[in-house]
């Protein structure tokens, strides 16, 4: 029946400044049907107005005629859900709550509140690991906020502006945003937790649209391809709040690693030790970085990778999934063929360069120069100078020049960070033949 | 070792022998590693001698004691020499002998005192570099523009430890165990054992860092573990300890101790010494190291362990180089119990037992070192140092026949998929060709006595050889080492040879991967991509300064450059890092974090 099947999409990209927001609407002869993929911000974009959210939640409830479809979020990065947070009924959350009331609300398999998930939610293949695969990312997120706190406190000596600036932007990344995940907790008629391979029927929400869950991995998915156990990631995460607090003890001076050894403070030290002292601090700086970069990207690798399939076209909106998620993925027999069909794809990661592997690129074959036939088109929520560095060729810049120009050179690009300050959004339509 | 006496213009007669070695007290293993009664097991090393400045500090090795997490340095407040100018160890506490148990307070005390966690970091340090030095029959340099190696032995809160060439020094973490006591990463004998280590390869081999195959990516990190276990396995204590025999005591001198025949068996030795050694380090690491020399020690061979993706990541890829090697050692080790005499009953003298495997494990530990002078001095990988290895034997030891050393290890290696390199490149015996010296070399336009030392003549002698070397002269040519070492081989011969070292730097654009490296250019390597590509060879000079052997990568060495452009495709999508500081960190950390 024609009328059951969608005849064109539009998408909404939201200027959020670094962060994702993307409305769908798949238009019939007779209706429309909205999805909603992630609502979250760290940072919006210089000039921007402070009620940015609470303006685009309006706009979106507009623009759905009141009433949403399926509500994605992908992961629970601040950048990604911040906007689902509620505020006494009138935050951007309570009007995304009241839009979604009979919404199919999706996310990771990770974000199940319990063991016992609901007949809708699947089980999870490994209880066990189910669970302390949740502590740990709690945990996570514990140290994250012990880590902000710790740092608005006293900044650390050694560290360079600019890496104390990745650190706190990261970290308060990886907050837990508690009225967010409970709205999306509560949120909808149906909630869904998601997995690779799973079967999610759109019919009541989105006739005529086939989703696919590509991503994330299950534990025992993953385990097919591991390169490290993952307990033992799970196990050092556990603890590392703990161990925050231990530093944190010992840095404050209430507790001495050996009383009653004579000591000099670190501004008060003999010629020959300052040097290398100064490496230390640093070095201990850096260390701070790089396990605060683990748990972004062990959150990160908790992203829905989600593919749409409408009337021949094919959407992928992958979330911030890096290499590891999607390494599952790319390893299933024919998925790469199914991905090579790809006609609009969310950029992942707001353009870094880990989050969109080689082999998924150079597998597309509808990217190509302007006169390319149904060249692809790409969707770039990003804003830069927030996320990684360029340095010295650390080539971790946010988004990556590299992909940029390649986005750019092969792709139909629709970046945020090219709009208008004033601009809420872009609109791409793709006709769903 | 006479104790020094200042010579005084008065008593001019007294001779004075300056000692060459002194003896510091360190945790055998671990502070973990227990005594049958409780008490942990201490041992006094042997250490090059030398006055130290406070730190200690000495002419190698710099500790700074400073703590970035709680922001305080640790008052070095110990003298390492009287005022008579003897050497002492300010924290000689042993009361039986070398190495052995102390009494509670004793141990508690040391514990709590963080020069003693210094003393134990230097000398541990002090002690693997003079294991390198007469390996090598020379001095060798650190990995970083500076002759000291700076030690934090509790830099900050952290389960890490690493070396950082940017920091020209070794970082020691602590943190709270799971028992709510300190865990110091400077107390394990294996921990400071496996980053100096770093520090000395990466002084030998400064290219062996640069992203190639996964090979050389594992090769650091299995060579620093092989150096760590067979240091801790050269205490006879430690290993008499694991078989079950208490410390030796005054008391007991003289005694003769057994062991039962069925304890040494391979199977049964590889399940107590390997695995023992192994587990007790990780007790209180907490999983940090232990789960990881655990599981390396007891891999079983299986040719195709290193194509399986799993074997990929550098440090499980790094445990099959481990496995080979420890097997090896253990194999050689029951050949030679083998020839032992026996008791009543079968049983052996456990003190001879213990002395044959040190035998080993020493050999084998000085030809692990050796081998690095014979390996090309770019991408390294498992094969090419396999041969470097049965090339620095056969030098010191032609004749293998005895205890079949370098069959028993190929034989092994083989088991695990490492063989010699292929293409005419290996003896039969699998040692790299002899450099053939029938090759027009000209010798005339170069002076032997500055080859010795000089990078420059050297250079001049390469650039004058190029054609007959292979060397490819549009690429970056430079000499990055001229090193001539003296060896001595069991039977009192000495080995003189100079080692050369040169690296060959390509920077280049995709669309010359054909004419430069001989590779058909990858369809994802676009053509205006620069990348860097690296060749080299290392020059073998005999006594009389010529090449005996030429271990060369060339830049159009056409297979090998194929792998390492298809391996790099794959690191770049993979996240890598290219910070040099935490190049070795974030290995380290992803061993149990992220």
């Amino acid at each position: 029946m024609a009328a059951r099947k969608p005849v064109a999409v539009e998408i909404f990209t939201y200027q959020v400044g670094f962060g994702d927001c993307f409305l769908l609407r798949f238009v019939y002869a007779t209706k429309m049907r909205h999805v909603l993929i992630d609502f979250g911000t760290t940072g919006l974009p210089p000039g921007a107005e402070a009620s940015r959210m609470l303006v685009i939640a309006r706009d979106i409830a507009e623009k759905c005629g009141g009433k949403l479809d399926v509500v994605v979020a992908t992961h629970r990065h601040a950048d990604h859900i911040s906007g689902f947070a509620t505020k006494d009924g009138t935050g951007s959350g309570d009007i995304i709550a009241t839009l979604a009331k009979d919404a199919l609300v999706l996310q990771p398999w990770t974000e199940a509140p319990d063991l016992a998930v609901d007949a809708t939610g699947p089980l999870p293949d490994d209880q066990q690991g189910f669970a302390a695969r949740r502590t740990s990312l709690a945990a996570m997120q514990a140290f994250s906020a012990a880590l902000i706190a710790q740092l608005d406190a006293k900044p650390p000596r050694g560290l360079t502006a600019s890496a104390a600036a990745q650190l706190n932007f990261i970290g308060r990344d990886n907050i837990a945003n508690v009225s967010a995940v409970e709205n999306l907790m509560t949120m909808g008629k149906v909630r869904t937790y998601a997995y690779h391979g799973l079967a999610v029927k759109l019919t009541q929400w989105l006739p005529g649209v086939k989703l696919r869950v590509l991503g994330p991995p299950t534990l025992k998915q993953s385990e097919t391809i591991r390169k490290q156990r993952s307990s033992d990631a799970d196990e050092f995460w556990q603890m590392a709040p703990q161990r925050l607090a231990d530093a944190s003890a010992l840095g404050a001076g209430n507790v001495a690693l050996f009383p009653g050894h004579p000591t000099d403070r670190a501004t008060r030290l003999p010629m020959d030790v300052r040097w290398f002292a100064r490496r230390i601090e640093a070095a201990s700086g850096d260390q701070k970085l790089s396990l605060v970069r683990a748990l972004d990207k062990a959150m990160n690798n908790t992203s829905l990778i989600l593919l749409f399939e409408a009337g021949g076209k094919k959407l992928l909106f992958p979330g911030d999934a890096q290499i590891e998620n999607w390494a599952y993925a790319l390893a299933q027999p024919g998925v790469a063929d199914l991905l090579a069909g790809v006609d609009l794809y969310k950029v992942g990661h707001h353009g870094s360069r880990n989050a969109t592997p080689k082999t998924l690129w150079n597998g597309f074959a509808k990217r190509g120069g302007r006169s390319k036939k149904d060249r692809m088109t790409a969707l770039l929520s990003t804003m830069p100078g927030k996320h990684g560095s360029s340095d010295e060729g650390a080539n971790t810049e946010v988004p990556r020049s590299t992909l940029l120009k390649a986005l750019a050179d092969d792709t139909d690009l629709h970046a945020t960070h090219l709009l208008d300050v004033a601009q809420l959004c872009d609109v791409v339509r793709l006709a769903l033949r | 070792m006479a104790t020094p006496k200042r010579s005084t213009p008065q008593d001019a007669t007294v001779v004075v022998r300056v000692p060459h070695t002194r003896k510091l007290t360190i945790i055998a293993k671990d502070p973990g590693i227990m005594l049958p009664d409780g008490s942990m097991l201490f041992a006094r090393i042997e250490i090059p001698a030398e006055e130290l400045a406070r730190g200690p500090t000495g002419y190698r090795v710099k500790v700074v004691d400073f703590d970035a997490t709680a922001g305080r340095y640790y008052r070095p407040l110990k003298h390492y020499q009287t005022a008579e100018g003897a050497l002492v160890d300010p924290f000689d506490a042993m009361t039986s002998g070398d190495v052995g148990g102390i009494d509670a307070a004793a141990q508690a005390a040391l514990l709590a005192d963080p020069n003693f966690h210094a003393q134990n970091a230097y000398a541990i340090v002090m002690r693997i570099l003079a294991r390198f030095e007469f390996a090598l029959g020379r001095r060798v340099e650190w990995g970083f523009n500076g002759h000291q190696l700076h030690v934090a032995p509790h830099a900050f809160f952290d389960a890490n430890a690493f070396y950082s060439n940017e920091d020209s020094g070794l970082m020691f973490g602590y943190w709270k165990g799971p028992t709510g006591a300190m865990v110091f990463t400077s107390l394990s004998h294996d921990i400071v054992a496996h980053e100096a280590t770093h520090a000395l390869l990466d002084g030998l081999r400064d290219r062996f860092t640069e992203p190639s195959s996964p090979d050389q990516a594992a090769f650091h990190e299995a060579f620093a573990d092989i150096v760590a276990l067979l240091s801790v396995f050269a205490l006879p204590e430690v290993v008499a300890a694991i078989l079950g025999a208490p410390p030796r005591d005054k008391r007991d001198a003289g005694v003769i101790r057994s062991i039962a025949p069925e304890k040494l068996t391979l199977e049964a030795l590889q399940q107590s010494i390997l695995a023992g050694i192994a587990a007790q380090l990780g007790t209180e690491l907490n999983g940090l190291r232990g789960g990881a020399l655990r599981q390396s020690v007891l891999l079983e061979p299986d040719a195709g362990l290193l194509d399986s993706d799993e074997f990929a990541e550098p440090h499980r890829r790094g445990e099959v180089l481990v496995a080979a090697f420890m097997r090896t050692v253990l194999r050689l080790w029951v050949k030679r119990i083998a020839k032992l005499g026996t008791f009543a009953g079968g049983a052996y003298n456990l003190d001879m037992v213990i002395e044959e495997g040190a035998k080993v494990g020493d050999h084998l530990l000085t030809m692990a070192i050796r081998a690095v002078d014979y390996c090309p001095p770019t991408d390294i990988d498992f094969c090419a140092y396999l041969a470097s290895f049965l090339t620095a034997d056969a030098e010191l030891m032609p004749d293998d026949s005895r205890y079949g050393y370098r069959a028993t290890l190929r034989d092994i290696f083989a088991s695990y998929g490492i063989v010699t390199p292929d293409g005419g490149r290996c003896a039969d015996d699998g040692s790299w060709l002899a450099f053939d010296a029938g090759l027009p070399v000209n010798y005339a336009r170069s002076h032997f006595e500055s080859m010795l030392r000089d990078k420059d003549e050297v250079f001049r002698f390469i650039w004058d050889n190029r054609r007959v070397l292979g060397i490819d002269a549009r690429a970056l040519i430079k000499v990055g080492a001229v090193r001539p070492s003296i060896r001595q081989s069991p039977d009192g011969f000495f080995v003189r040879e100079t080692v050369c070292t040169y690296v060959q730097v390509a920077k280049i654009f995709g669309s010359e991967v054909k004419t430069v490296l001989g590779v058909d250019r990858p369809p994802e390597l676009e053509t205006t991509r620069s990348i860097t590509a690296f060749g080299g060879g290392t020059l073998i000079f005999d006594q009389y300064g010529r090449i005996k052997y030429h271990i060369a990568h060339p830049l159009n060495d056409t297979a090998r450059q194929a792998h390492r452009l298809a391996c790099l495709g794959e690191i770049e999508t993979a996240e890598t890092a290219f910070d040099r500081r935490n190049r070795f960190a974030l290995l380290h950390t992803a061993r149990f974090g992220g």
